[in-house]
């Protein structure tokens, strides 16, 4: 990386693999990026049409990801979405403070992500055909929403109320959106960032049907 | 893709499946021809299997990783110079120093060196992480008590000398030079 | 009396039957199956609705043993998350250690050596024959056969013991580490171990004979627990209940990692589907295992264990006690952990239940920003539900055994 001359840095076309090639030409304009790293491939795609895109990969014949691997979300909290970037950050910042210090000024702040909060992550591969895909779609923090994709892949069904239960993300369509780990008093969403690791909360009092008078004086 | 596949098959329908008695008298005969084994065993006393714990130990092997203990020198001093890896590379933060001086050639010792053993899991990061080979994962695994407090093992009671570790540092020389 | 095209039969009531229960006015009746059950060798809250003995409706919930695995990992040091993983699934741990480690790696872009690949995958594979030995036995003792389980745990202890002397511990092994193992092999293994194995195939030959064909073990096995192998792929199954249903997907040959490409074993699949295939692919799997770990013993290579990386790898301690350079080298990596560039990585191994998969992110610090488990006892329990109901209530215990949920694993 250079770090000395980040804006002369171009960066280089990013080389389909055979596997993207495929599925860029099946999506169209439904993959916002695609990337290869460590030999993973990865789509994005706008959460309103993960239903749609999904119903393609898993019927077109060259793509069949019949079998749903995974669904979990990211929180990029006060993060850059792209860690990369901020890596670069760092790096220049470092190179002008080992250069000349007394130009502090130069230095600038990682760029706070400008896009939403959480990425919802769904993992596929095929059976028949052997190939792996990453599917990420962004979900804004103010309105925590995506389609469900359980008439898709039912394996889908428990992975996304686990998603519910751990990130706080609704997936609309869901048969039976409940919380899945946690009790459903539960207040909160543990694996958020701002979810503190040692955050205890006392056991709350059940509110469902048969709920007694509280057992405890308040 | 080609993928080298045995089809497992049911046991076919011979005499014995059709005929409920005469599976489960093979099965007896299985469990009979243990019985035998094992009573044969005893009669030669010998035993087969269990071991009677507290009379009888299970022979550990040189790799066994018990709770973690300090090395003691011959003079009576820890070898631990307070440097607090141990307590850096603990998953559970189970071990808390408090380093102090000393007018010795090591200049620092632990004043305090508390293990919650509560709280230890015998991962062995500590003693990974250890510069001095001053934290050994000994042989002990016995460590039952009464009470929470009595889990606590302050440094006094962790000290053994280096002489009773040998089986363990032995085994984790060997892995020195990598 | 063995048909072997009984499907689950989802008999519907209709006729006399049907207006027999009108007549009586049944509702049905709520039976909660947990969560701590002596048939059930795991925490879970099964919640039936029973028409007599056939089960209408159904319900799973499990959750009772969440420990927040995930959280952890995002506050620990990557080194530092090895022995949680250990708790995963606590009859294989070898098996996670392995996922873990190898998708930190490939985060890495590190290669361990040879030697250290032979040596973790004997780990592996002896961790999944106790898997099997421990998943055949609790299920045949939930069915009442106490016997088996008795031979399978002796041969389960001889296994251990062959971990005991790879890592010093049977069940919390943490054996595996970023870029390498945690000890050499003992010089001795092989002699050790071939007895030993072989003591344990004969243990768990006589509990395949006690079991496959005794009459009562294969009725209550038989037709129970039937999916499809299509539903099976829809809803997300791997491992040995997926073979079973006749889909060869197997990590281990269709993404080969360490050096299950170059050795030579079979894939077993079923074609029933049903609770009996998945209990004789594990028989199957159980002599593969051994098959491969008999070839690694024979091809053992010479050479180090671990990988030459001062980024993740902490220096010998020969070095650490005498040289500056590799003091201050361990002193870094302690309290800073290894520092993997920023991204994002899938990596997956075959698990004694189906596919292990880590997805980790980094964002470049010592600690994962997200370390995410996908656990093959929460995918293969999600269909539970549709697969008992519309059976016998008898039909439930055994299809949960051959599940085999491990609840460390699937409640994290």
């Amino acid at each position: 990386m250079s770090a000395e001359k980040p804006d002369e840095k171009v960066p280089a076309a990013p080389e389909l693999s055979p596997l993207l090639e495929k599925v860029v030409s099946r999506l169209g304009d439904r993959v916002l990026e695609h990337h290869t790293a460590r030999g993973d491939d990865r789509i994005h795609v706008a959460r309103e049409r993960i239903l749609e895109a999904a119903r393609i990969l898993r019927d077109d014949p060259e793509l069949s990801f019949d079998l749903l691997l995974d669904v979990t979300a990211i929180d990029y909290f006060g993060q850059p979405d792209n860690f990369e970037a901020k890596l670069q950050v760092w790096d220049r910042n470092r190179a002008v403070m080992r250069r000349l210090p007394q130009r502090r000024h130069e230095l600038v702040l990682p760029p706070r992500g400008p896009e939403p909060r959480f990425a919802v992550v769904y993992h596929l591969t095929s059976t028949r055909l052997a190939h792996r895909l990453r599917i990420k779609c962004r979900v804004p923090e103010d309105d925590p929403k995506i389609p469900s994709v359980t008439a898709v892949w039912p394996a889908a069904n428990w992975l996304e109320r686990e998603t519910w239960d751990l990130y706080g993300i609704v997936f609309d369509g869901h048969p039976d959106l409940r919380r899945i780990y946690l009790y459903e008093e539960f207040v909160g969403h543990p694996l958020r960032k701002d979810y503190a690791k040692h955050g205890e909360q006392p056991i709350q009092e059940y509110v469902g049907p048969g709920a007694k008078e509280p057992r405890r004086p308040h | 893709m080609a993928v080298q596949v045995v089809k497992v098959r049911r046991p076919a329908a011979t005499f014995s499946s059709a005929n409920p008695w005469i599976a489960i008298l093979k099965g007896l005969w299985v469990s009979i021809r243990h019985f035998f084994g094992n009573l044969g065993l005893f009669l030669r006393g010998r035993q087969d299997f269990a071991i009677h714990f507290p009379e009888q130990r299970l022979v550990q092997p040189p790799a066994l990783r018990g709770m973690p203990v300090l090395a003691q020198m011959a003079d009576g001093k820890e070898r631990c110079v307070a440097c607090g890896l141990c307590e850096w590379a603990c998953p559970t933060s189970c071990i808390t120093i408090y380093p102090a001086e000393t007018a010795d050639e090591v200049e620092r010792y632990p004043e305090i060196f508390d293990i919650d053993m509560s709280r230890c899991m015998f991962c062995g990061l500590c003693e990974e992480a250890c510069p001095e080979e001053a934290i050994i994962m000994s042989r002990q695994i016995e460590i039952a008590s009464y009470s929470r407090r009595g889990s606590l093992w302050s440094k006094a009671d962790l000290l053994v000398p280096v002489d009773q570790l040998k089986t363990r540092t032995d085994y984790i020389r060997r892995n020195y030079e990598r | 009396m063995l048909d072997p095209e009984r499907k689950n039969p989802a008999v519907p009531i209709e006729g006399n039957q049907a207006a027999a229960l009108e007549e009586l006015h049944t509702p049905p009746m709520r039976l909660q199956f947990g969560p701590s059950h002596p048939a059930t060798h795991g925490t879970v809250k099964i919640t039936l609705d029973l028409e007599g003995e056939q089960v209408v409706w159904s319900d799973v919930e499990v959750g009772y043993l969440h420990r927040g695995f995930e959280k952890e990992c995002e506050t620990g040091y990557y080194y530092q998350n090895i022995p949680y993983t250990d708790r995963l699934n606590y009859s294989s741990p070898i098996l996670n250690n392995t996922g873990y480690c190898m998708a930190v790696e490939k985060l890495f872009g590190i290669a361990p050596p040879e030697r250290c690949n032979y040596i973790r995958t004997i780990g592996c594979e002896l961790s999944r024959m106790a898997d099997h030995m421990l998943c055949i036995g609790a299920s045949a003792m939930e069915l009442a056969a106490f016997t088996p389980m008795l031979y399978l745990i002796e041969g389960r202890e001889l296994i251990l013991d062959m971990v005991d002397s790879l890592c010093g511990a049977r069940v919390t092994t943490n054996f595996v580490r970023i870029g390498g193992i945690s000890a050499n092999m003992p010089e001795n293994f092989p002699e050790f171990a071939r007895p030993r194995l072989d003591r344990a195939l004969k243990l768990f030959e006589d509990a395949d004979k006690l079991l496959t064909e005794n009459p009562v073990f294969r009725q209550r096995m038989e037709g129970t627990g039937y999916l499809s192998r299509d539903d099976l792929i829809a809803w997300g199954v791997t491992g040995p209940m997926l073979r079973a249903g006749g889909e060869p997907y197997d990590v281990r040959k269709v993404h080969p990692y360490l050096v299950y490409g170059e050795l030579d074993f079979d894939v077993p699949v079923g074609e029933h589907s049903d609770n009996f295939d998945r209990y004789l692919v594990r028989l199957e799997e159980f002599r593969q295992s051994r098959r491969i770990i008999l070839q690694c013993l024979e091809r053992m290579p010479d050479g180090p264990v671990d990988a030459d990386d001062p980024r993740v790898r902490w220096p010998g301690k020969g070095r650490v006690f005498n040289r500056m350079e590799e003091l201050i080298d361990q002193f870094k990596l302690v309290t800073e952990g290894g520092m993997p560039p920023a991204g994002e990585v899938y990596h997956a191994v075959e698990a004694a239940n189906g596919e292990l998969g880590f997805y980790i992110v980094s964002d470049g610090t010592g600690k994962p920003w997200k370390c995410r488990c996908r656990a093959p006892s929460f995918s293969n329990m999600s269909p539970l539900s549709k697969m008992i109901t519309g059976g016998q209530l008898a039909d439930v215990v055994p299809t949960f055994g051959m599940i085999n949920m491990i609840g460390g694993e699937c409640d994290r």
